[in-house]
């Protein structure tokens, strides 16, 4: 069984009132409770002292059962499966007494043997000369046991349809297009508009197609169970080479395998996807190894750290469902190493004075060798993308203490990431997409043949991203008076960003600095109540670029050719003349006629048509937009804390947060966010057998977000045939009105609010001494409520069905388009429940009993699961994914042997 | 800047010179031998219902090795206590009490701890968020106990959450690491005792911290994600979450804090979903043509753009292969 820690503690600084924890786990843990056993026989003096001083050994076996299997309850634990498991731990320790000449110490701890987080440590030790530890351990990541899947080979990197799949289409709707609507009877034969505008059920050649579908796709659809494991081993050694020196390696192997789910595009013009049920096999190996020196006043280490990281598992590939003759691929995470020296050094002056000095230098390499498919028509640039992230870094700290009353503090901080991996061009088309009918306006300037390439494709240069921060702290403490601390502080934090060798800026913030002043007051009032307020204000500064995405689209510089005609600069040289960003201008359709350089780069206003620049989708942003982990930001932060030693019996804490984030030069993108909490937690002492702590805390979570929906502004009047015109809500009132206005339509701009609160409250209970003082019992309850509620306000437009050019005109004062409102997202919620009660009955002084009963109930609401059923997507293959949901109980009786 | 610093440095150094000093040295008048300890355990023997005997299981109590302290090196000589003068109300505390009850400064503490625990894992406790708001050792370590609940990731969380009541609280949401069924400790991240990384990260950075379990992450990357590459927690918030993947906020509007070009633009709310008002255009659009927006529904936008954390692949520049 797994350990669960329920911890009821008051503030540290206060009487520290007994624990009361409940281990489903290891009753080894002799610190985690008291061992019950010494009620049931009394010891003599010499025999208590023993027990109290020698190692201890303890073995623990039993046997549990799980009353309902659940992926979701056994996420962590090894208890995913219903039924009956074996409970074993142990705990040995040994070596020479604490009064005899001998050094040996050794331990050897096992826990959950009897399940998959089974862990295993040993150690042995010569104390003051040497340490030897070795340890395993291993963890399973329960996911998903309601995911399906039609394909075969799950757990491999190769994914096959069934031989007889037919391509979900609807085809009374479109009989060409991927529809994954049509794996479901309902979604699949339901009566749809056809182009003469009737509402018609499908025919009988359609019903045909559809069962057919259904015959062959639905069966392929199974279970599969999604989990990965982790096998992690490890040794370490630690030598006293001197009093003052001290030598220290170790090696750590982690292998993981299983099973996980992946989104995998399958087509990019119609954003068809699938969840694969993709393989894991990686190991990482870590190794350390050290030297340090220690005396009273100087300390030095020099270490080195290396992480090489494996991945067996090179891609996926995986039979389209649109076509099961198509092969898409995939990448994986490739393997890489990173290997780090590290130096450190502090010098005490005085007691109360130090100066810490740390450094850093770290390489992080990934040369995996590029996949090559059919999407790259020019070929690869380079083998591999032989990267490379130099990381250096450096810390230093003066600390003093002139007074008793003051305390100082300096420090600098210097972090370099400095990234040199190669850019390179990459021309490709979107996933499983075929080339255009149009040539690019790219290939005279790249030296190929008219029309090799086609207007969709992608010519693309990577961002090889560095990062460089600096930043210094001042700090200063001081005792106003007796048990009163005023702190103050402040922080400058500047950061650079550039990228090596790409053709232009490739940041959005390119220099940002932030400033941090931060105030706090300790105050002890009585030994038994003490407060604390702190306040932090952080303001940053930002010079943003919105044009830094002008990086990854090298042809952004380079004048267009044919087919486009008449243009004289690039799209850079068109941005630079006008200040515009590639949304283009503020305006709506224009009144004459656009000329020159401005019909062919904002034709109607418009963006830029990312044809111009190499690009398939639109890459430029809002001008507004300010990604905000580096947009100009004012910051709040308010804590403030309560602790009181009521009585001798009762304690009570209180502690509130405010966190504030605004975003004050956002117009688009995250606005603003906000998060508060409160604690509250008392705990009362009945007697020294019987306590009661119990907490709540409430988190309260916000952010709002904003965004536009904007269209394209065209001289479109109607939709369908002439007369289909009116609009029916929203900004316009008449479809030429509404088209003349698709970009700057302010309709479409869009508000998201998001707030999560979260409640959570526990209680424990532990009476001991029962029975004689042979029996305790101990029982936790923990409950969690969490809810997000998704507000949105805004809209978008539809248009009618039945405005379609071969169907009737619309009846008179029927809308062509429909403005259609935002509605709030269902709330998304979770409750869980979890109780464990325990008892411990003292069978001898060396045994005792455990026994165990706990229960746990999930339930939870998440809009997500609906999309993931058949008959709700249309580009998406279906998994019909369960929300979370369980209701288990956990049985245990174990036997407990003590010996010395 | 430099000579603001410079100045700031003469000016730390120069109170640091004229402060006042504490001996080094092992405290004069102890005994740290079984002679010496008898002192104390005269009266502090098995029967105390604080099982301070139990310092001889741990590496604290082996006599054998010539550095392990004797009761007196960490609580003082503690005369007063010892010899309870004739009159006293009460008897006076020792010198050094680790207690609650008279405790002596966090200080204090820590410097009796540090005169033999330096460096290594405590070479950033100076001017540390911990040192700087005094929380003595003895708020996480237990001393006089069969083993320190500190040193076992299990009991580990019972000592920070007495502090961190909102990483208490998250740790019991849907979406966690698994901290509350003790496969991984406060520690596996964070060094209490001080670090240069941010938050008290073991490692020089959050990212690097991540990377020690989520080495598949780390790249480089041929197209990498900048915030990804920059925090770790730009996206996570690694305690706890009502997020599927421990994300802030979930997805698309995650994505949409960032977003705004193409199909990450447009609007996404209960109108887009299956059966809303948008899906079925107010009711008019009959079953077969409905289309939920898919950058909404399932996994949205991580359908398609699943190698969010990068991408190696040279087509891979929108993170979906």
């Amino acid at each position: 069984m797994t350990a669960e820690i329920f911890s009821m503690t008051t503030n540290a600084n206060k009487k520290v009132r007994r624990r009361a924890v409940l281990l489903t786990q290891c009753v080894l843990l002799g610190t985690a409770f008291a061992w019950r056993a010494d009620a049931a026989e009394p010891a003599s003096g010499e025999q208590a002292t023993r027990e109290l001083t020698q190692p201890t050994s303890e073995l623990e076996v039993g046997v549990g059962d799980v009353t309902q299997g659940s992926y979701k309850f056994g996420e962590y634990n090894g208890l995913q499966h219903e039924g009956a498991f074996p409970i074993l731990n142990f705990d040995l320790s040994g070596g020479g007494l604490y009064n005899s000449d001998s050094l040996e110490r050794w331990s050897a701890r096992g826990a959950d043997l009897g399940i998959d987080t089974r862990q295993l440590d040993v150690d042995y030790a010569q104390q003051g000369k040497f340490r030897i530890d070795l340890g395993y351990d291993q963890l399973r990541h329960n996911i998903s046991d309601t995911y399906q899947t039609p394909y075969s080979g799950a757990g491999t990197d190769l994914l096959l349809l069934p031989s007889g799949w037919l391509k979900p289409r609807v085809p009374q709707v479109n009989p060409n297009n991927l529809n994954d609507r049509a794996l479901s009877p309902i979604t699949g034969l339901a009566s749809a508009v056809t182009t003469s505008g009737q509402v018609a059920p499908p025919n009988a050649t359609q019903r045909a197609a559809v069962n057919a579908i259904i015959n062959a796709d639905v069966p392929a659809f199974h279970n599969y169970n999604l989990y990965t494991n982790r096998y992690r081993w490890n040794a370490g050694l630690a030598v006293n080479l001197s009093r003052h020196w001290q030598f220290t390696a170790g090696v750590r192997q982690e292998r993981r395998d299983g099973t996980q789910p992946l989104g995998a595009i399958s087509s990019g013009v119609q954003e068809n996807s699938v969840i694969l049920p993709v393989p894991i096999d990686t190991v990482t190996e870590q190794y350390d190894a050290g030297l340090r020196y220690a005396s009273s006043r100087a300390t030095f280490d020099i270490g080195y750290y290396g992480s090489i990281f494996h991945n067996n598992v090179k891609s996926i590939t995986w039979n389209d469902p649109a076509d099961s003759t198509q092969t898409p691929s995939m990448s994986s995470a490739p393997s890489n190493q990173f290997h780090q020296l590290n130096i450190a050094g502090g010098y005490s002056f005085t007691p109360g004075t130090r100066l810490t000095v740390a450094g850093s230098y770290g390489r992080s390499t990934q040369n995996e060798a590029f996949l090559s498919d059919a999407s790259l028509p020019l070929g690869l640039p380079a083998t591999s993308a032989d990267a490379l992230i130099i990381s250096t870094a450096l810390d230093v700290k003066l600390t003093a203490r002139p007074t008793r009353a003051l305390n100082l503090g300096a420090e600098y901080r210097f972090d370099d990431q400095d990234n040199r991996t190669s850019v390179g061009r990459f021309v490709f088309y979107d996933a499983n997409m075929q080339p255009g009918p149009n040539p690019s306006a790219f290939n005279a300037a790249l030296g190929l043949a008219p029309g090799t390439l086609r207007s969709n494709v992608n010519i693309f240069e990577n961002r090889p991203h560095s990062r460089r921060l600096n930043q210094a702290d001042l700090n200063a403490d001081y005792a106003v008076a007796a048990g009163h601390n005023v702190a103050l502080g402040y922080r400058w934090q500047g950061i650079q960003r550039h990228c090596h060798d790409t053709w232009i800026t490739c940041e959005n913030a390119a220099t940002s600095n932030e400033s941090t002043v931060r105030g706090e007051w300790r105050a002890n009032w009585l030994e038994q109540l003490s407060t604390r307020v702190a306040y932090a204000y952080s303001t940053r500064a930002v010079d943003y670029n919105p044009n830094a995405w002008l990086a990854l689209v090298p042809m952004a510089n380079v004048v267009p050719g044919a087919p486009v005609v008449g243009a004289t600069t690039s799209v850079y040289g068109y941005l630079t003349q006008s200040g515009l960003t590639g949304w283009g201008p503020a305006a709506g359709f224009p009144a004459t006629p656009l000329t020159g350089n401005a019909a062919i780069f904002s034709p109607n206003n418009n963006i830029v048509p990312q044809s111009l620049y190499g690009s398939r989708d639109n890459v430029s942003e809002l001008p507004g937009m300010r990604r905000f982990d580096m947009a100009d930001r004012r910051r709040h932060k308010l804590r403030s804390s309560l602790d009181w030693q009521a009585s001798e019996r009762l304690s009570l804490q209180a502690e509130g947060e405010f966190n504030k984030d605004d975003y004050q030069h956002s117009e688009y993108g995250l606005l603003q966010s906000q998060i508060s909490a409160l604690h509250l937690e008392g705990s009362y002492v009945f007697n020294d057998n019987f306590e009661l702590p119990v907490f709540y805390s409430h988190e309260d979570l916000r952010s709002s977000i904003a965004g536009d929906g904007f269209g394209s502004n065209t001289g479109a009047a109607f939709v369908g045939r002439p007369g289909n015109t009116l609009v029916a809500g929203g900004c316009y009132a008449t479809v030429l009105e509404k088209n003349h206005n698709g970009k700057i339509d302010p309709c479409l701009r869009w508000f998201t609010d998001m707030r999560e609160r979260a409640d959570t409250f526990g209680l424990t209970l532990a009476r001991n001494n029962l029975s004689g003082g042979r029996l305790s019992l101990a029982g936790d309850v923990v409950g969690t409520l969490a809810r997000t509620h998704i507000s949105v306000r805004g809209g978008s437009y539809a248009n009618n069905p039945f405005a379609l050019a071969n169907a009737p005109p619309l009846a008179p004062g029927v809308p062509a388009v429909f403005f259609i409102p935002a509605v709030d997202l269902p709330p998304v919620t979770t409750r869980i429940l979890e109780i464990r009660l325990r008892a411990q009955f003292a069978l001898s002084r060396a045994s005792q009993l455990n026994l165990l009963a706990a229960y746990q109930r999930l339930k939870s609401s998440d809009f997500a699961y609906d999309g993931m059923q058949f008959g709700t997507g249309t580009e998406q293959l279906p998994t019909n994914e369960q929300p979370y949901s369980y209701s288990t109980a956990v049985f245990g009786i174990s036997y407990v042997h003590r010996f010395f | 800047m430099m000579l603001r610093g410079a100045t700031l440095l003469a000016v730390l150094l120069l109170g640091a010179w004229s402060g006042a000093s504490r001996a080094e040295e092992a405290v004069p008048g102890t005994d740290r031998s079984l002679k010496g300890d008898a002192v104390c355990t005269h009266c502090h023997d098995e029967t105390e219902a604080k099982p301070v005997l139990s310092i001889y299981k741990t590496p604290h109590g082996v006599k054998a090795d010539e550095r392990t302290p004797g009761c007196q090196s960490c609580h003082g000589a503690s005369a007063a206590h010892v010899k309870n003068p004739e009159g006293a109300s009460t008897r006076p505390l020792v010198d050094i009490n680790f207690g609650v009850r008279g405790a002596a400064a966090a200080r204090l503490q820590a410097e009796t701890c540090l005169g033999c625990h330096t460096g290594g894992q405590r070479e950033h406790w100076a001017g540390s968020e911990h040192e700087r708001r005094d929380v003595p050792c003895t708020s996480c370590h237990v001393i006089h106990a069969g083993q320190d609940r500190v040193m076992n990731r299990v009991t580990q969380q019972e000592a920070c959450f007495a502090c961190h009541k909102t990483q208490r609280a998250q740790i019991h949401r849907i979406s966690a690491h698994p901290l509350a069924v003790g496969e991984m400790g406060c520690s596996d991240c964070h060094n209490p005792h001080g670090s240069i990384g941010p938050v008290l990260m073991a490692k020089n950075s959050i990212n690097e911290t991540c990377y020690t379990c989520h080495a598949e992450r780390r790249g480089p990357f041929l197209w990498s994600h900048q915030p990804v590459q920059e925090d770790c927690t730009t996206c996570h918030t690694p305690h706890g979450s009502n997020n599927p993947a421990l994300l802030k906020v979930r997805t698309p509007w995650l994505c949409q804090q960032c977003h705004t070009s193409d199909h990450s633009g447009p609007m996404n709310s209960g109108a887009n979903l299956p059966g809303g008002n948008a899906t079925t255009v107010n009711g008019l659009l009959p079953l077969a043509n409905q289309s939920p927006r898919s950058q909404l529904n399932a996994r949205n936008c991580l359908s398609c753009h699943s190698m969010v954390h990068g991408s190696n692949h040279p087509a891979g520049a929108r993170f979906s292969k």
